[in-house]
């Protein structure tokens, strides 16, 4: 029972009258008990597989399977999955606990039971004490709990969250992120979190699916996509990069601004043309005589943390560096790295061809 | 909500629409192809375009301009000044509480303050210019027209006014341009819209009431609604009765493409019998 | 914006004094002992009296409040659910095409849709009286209520409906758990308005209504031409009155549920 996954996606695309595909052509499969987070920019599709999961709209092509059973023509009020909402779509005639209430007594469950599940619920969520409030008189992280306790009351197998933190201010993000997957980890179902913040992203999934223009570029660990973005595409949009081009020489032996450096990628065609990224703040400043490459200091922000200097090298490719030093604007500085530093990306690389290669070269690294 | 259960609850109102407002029009154009027998006949549009029909929308239409002339030019003060009381929006429910109560009353009210021995007589031996006849003229038609059709008048130029940016006003104030200069410029561009919805709410009503000038303005005044009433009630000829309803449906159809608007103004509220 | 000027004041002021003179002066001379609104003999209640003991115009109030009440609760039924109707199209032309058919007894003159209606019901065989009275109420009245319950439809997320169905709410727990609550300010003022408008009606009345059926506006119109009659100053008062305790209560309803229904987003 719980080797099926939970949800699996088969050759699923998505078309709306008029426009192109919003998804082309998807596949995947999740784990019960996880936290997902689907991460992209607006448009790319992330929406519409929640909607796809919980049922308000049917795929144009390709099958959906909730707990293996195929599910594209279930109607949502019979899907055993509920959505926190972005705007929380709270029933405004409603109070606090009629609002949690909903569902339970749609199904027409007896009074003392609805009784004890909605206060379940709402302690679960720190809301103990507001029953008897009006939607209206919560602010808008007490909103986001309401929302939270009334898809949770309903004990679903899948929670569906919609961009349920991009209405609050900064300081209640961070705080509600924590208690997100905290919340999730105390009640083992499996979340399904839409964003487009990458940082949200990172912190709180135990997987996270990129994507853009309706496909998933890569999925995995916050730390695998990070470390090692498949494309231009995932690099940029997850943290901040260097993004320079180059090319391979050898096994473990790349060139780029006109130097040639070691490094840990194999497994590549000789002379073939790579993109070579480097995480700013993997980038530390010397002297030019310790550096392994001379970059002219061109701008300066403080940035609270550190400092963020955007430097040039010789061949004119831009160097953005996060550091605790502060450099002099115009002085010529030195940046050190690691080999490991130095992330190679193959154009046009598919995930499976990606993931592989990274597998061979982890062994041939073990075999040294 | 889709799909399947659409067609069952939906039933009276597509029902209510079939009956009650594409019927009566086809019925109405039908009968104007009838005489008085029943038979078709063409007559009722050649009588319309003699002399005396032509003659009477003609003068319907004046009546009409006048009354929705006067309106504007008494409504808009109104409005402008409204916006710029404490608590317009007590003001307004004031203004609005008029047009609420039955236009027979208030019509009724002007037989007594217009009759030979009412206060307005009194008002006018009193500074010396004697006893006047003002029931059953034209002026006490337009008089008593403008004093039922202003609230609807003032509700959306007060709506387009009040809905104004001030950041406007003083933006204009900044670059240099006079209080006139101003309000011809800013103001009242962006506020045409109240005006227009006013128009809409008063003109075509003004051609079709027929309650003003049976009770006020005797047989003196004739409007196209007048008309109807008459064809329709009195000499019983529904061909013509119903003739002269479609050229009304027309006209009311050319004012509401002239004063259309893509930005919907707030004549919403108002209503005019 | 400047301030309210002098000038402005006494405009607004002459304003406010010619639209109330009138009603006023109606309302004075109902207490009259004299029989005329011109010369003021002496204070009486008796038109008062005249009214409440004119069996025959208690009987047409009645039929007034009857032929309102059912008539807008009627209308409002059926114009909620076409509003939910229109709302729910989704071809938009379609949609578009309703709200005009449905805004035609809106702009048009009553004198057309009294004469209409009167054909129509001679043709179909309606009796003129109750029944066409009634009916025709009915009718101008729907197109009121949905363009009062549209807008709260409208406002209304579509987010609302996705989160119900989710919770498990079927159409039928949907329409009645979430649409019609959630808009039941608009339906109270489609309501209220339906109920002003059949009360107020005049002229569509009076082309529908046989020789055996009188509604308020319709008797004060046959006695308005006949001349001066105090017990219409009386009527016109007791109407007043009556008017504005429904458009103030209304008011102060709306102020309500504007503060508690709203603030959702």
């Amino acid at each position: 029972m719980s080797d099926t996954p939970i949800i699996r996606f088969e050759n699923v695309t998505q078309q709306y009258e008029g426009a192109g595909n919003v998804l082309s052509n998807i596949s995947f499969e999740l784990e019960r008990g996880k936290f997902y987070t689907l991460l992209g920019p607006s448009g790319c599709g992330k929406t519409t597989i929640l909607r796809l999961i919980a049922g308000f709209i049917t795929p144009t092509t390709g099958d959906i399977y909730i707990e293996g059973k195929k599910v594209n023509h279930l109607p949502a009020n019979e899907r055993q999955v509920n959505t926190v909402f972005q705007d929380y779509a709270l029933f405004p005639h409603l109070n606090v606990f009629e609002n949690v209430a909903f569902g339970l007594r749609i199904k027409k469950l007896k009074k003392a039971e609805i009784d004890r599940r909605v206060k379940e619920a709402l302690e679960f969520v720190n809301l103990k004490g507001y029953e008897n409030r009006e939607i209206q008189e919560m602010s808008g992280g007490q909103r986001q709990r309401v929302a939270i306790a009334r898809a949770i009351v309903n004990d679903p197998e899948v929670i569906l969250l919609d961009e349920p933190l991009s209405a609050l201010d900064l300081k209640l993000r961070t705080e509600m992120q924590y208690e997100l997957r905290e919340l999730q980890q105390r009640l083992g179902k499996t979340f399904i979190f839409v964003t487009h913040d990458q940082e949200e992203a990172l912190a709180m999934s135990d997987e996270i699916f990129v994507m853009n223009a309706g496909e998933i570029q890569q999925s995995g660990t916050p730390i695998d996509i990070y470390d090692e973005p498949i494309n231009r595409f995932v690099a940029d949009f997850i943290g901040e990069s260097n993004i320079v081009s180059g090319e391979m020489v050898a096994d473990y032996r790349v060139r780029f601004a006109n130097k040639e450096f070691d490094c840990v990628d194999a497994g590549l065609n000789p002379n073939e043309h790579v993109e070579i990224v480097i995480r700013p703040e993997d980038l530390e400043i010397t002297t030019v005589a310790d550096g392994k490459m001379a970059v002219t200091v061109d701008t300066q922000l403080f940035r609270g943390v550190h400092y963020e200097i955007s430097t040039l090298d010789e061949a004119g490719n831009e160097w953005l560096v996060h550091s605790t030093k502060k450099a002099e604007v115009g002085s010529l500085i030195g940046l050190a790295f690691d080999p490991e530093a130095i992330h190679v990306m193959r154009l046009n690389e598919s995930e499976d061809a990606f993931d592989a290669r990274l597998e061979a070269y982890g062994e041939m690294a073990n075999e040294k | 909500m889709k799909n399947n259960s659409r067609p069952l609850y939906m039933v009276p109102y597509y029902l209510w629409i079939v009956l009650f407002v594409i019927a009566p029009i086809v019925l109405i154009g039908y009968y104007s192809f009838l005489d008085l027998d029943g038979k078709f006949t063409l007559d009722n549009y050649q009588n319309y375009f003699s002399s005396v029909y032509l003659r009477l929308t003609l003068s319907s239409f004046w009546y009409a301009f006048l009354i929705t002339f006067f309106s504007i030019l008494i409504a808009y003060p109104t409005a402008y000044w409204l916006t710029k009381t404490k608590h317009k929006q007590l003001w307004l429910l004031l203004i609005i509480i008029p047009s609420w109560i039955n236009l027979l009353l208030k019509t009724y009210a002007y037989i007594g303050i217009f009759g030979l021995y009412g206060p307005a007589n009194k008002f006018l031996s009193m500074i010396g210019i004697g006893e006047q006849q003002i029931l059953f003229t034209d002026f006490s038609f337009i008089f008593v027209s403008v004093y039922i059709f202003i609230p609807f008048m003032i509700l959306p130029i007060f709506n387009s006014l009040d809905k104004l940016n001030p950041a406007l006003i003083d933006a204009s104030r900044d670059l240099g341009a006079s209080s006139w200069m101003t309000f011809r410029k800013v103001v009242f561009p962006l506020a045409i819209n109240g005006v227009k919805s006013g128009v809409q709410a008063v003109f075509i009503p003004a051609l079709s009431l027929f309650v003003i000038t049976r009770l006020i303005a005797g047989n003196k005044v004739i409007t196209l609604g007048t008309a109807i009433e008459q064809q329709f009630l009195v000499t019983q000829n529904w061909g013509m009765g119903s003739t002269i309803a479609v050229f009304l449906i027309l006209f009311m159809f050319i004012i509401m493409m002239a004063t259309g608007q893509k930005d919907k103004g707030g004549a919403e509220h108002g209503k005019v019998k | 914006m400047g301030k309210l000027s002098k000038l402005g004041k006494v405009y607004l002021a002459a304003v406010f004094f010619i639209l109330y003179a009138p009603i006023f002066y109606l309302i004075f001379y109902s207490f009259n002992s004299g029989g005329t609104m011109s010369s003021f003999d002496g204070f009486t209640l008796e038109h008062y009296a005249a009214v409440f003991n004119d069996t025959r115009l208690i009987i047409i109030l009645m039929n007034t409040v009857i032929v309102a009440l059912l008539s807008s609760l009627i209308a409002t039924a059926i114009g909620v659910l076409g509003a939910i109707g229109i709302v729910f199209l989704r071809n938009r032309k379609m949609r578009n095409a309703m709200l005009s058919l449905n805004n035609i007894l809106i702009v048009s003159p009553d004198v057309i849709i009294g004469a209409s209606f009167l054909i129509l019901f001679t043709m179909i065989g309606v009796k003129l009286g109750f029944a066409s009275v009634l009916i025709s109420h009915i009718a101008f009245s729907i197109p009121i209520v949905v363009i009062m319950v549209l807008p709260k439809l409208q406002e209304m997320s579509s987010n609302l409906i996705d989160a119900a169905a989710d919770l498990g709410a079927s159409k039928r727990d949907i329409l009645t758990r979430v649409i019609i609550p959630y808009i039941k300010p608009g339906i109270f003022a489609g309501f209220f308005l339906a109920l002003t408008y059949s009360l107020d009606d005049f002229a569509v009345t009076f082309f529908v209504t046989g020789n055996g059926f009188s509604t308020l506006s319709v008797e004060i119109y046959s006695m308005a031409r006949a001349g001066i009659t105090l017990t219409i100053n009386a009527l016109s008062a007791l109407i007043f009155v009556v008017t504005l305790g429904l458009v103030v209560g209304y008011y102060f309803f709306n102020q309500r549920a504007r503060t508690v229904g709203t603030g959702g987003q």
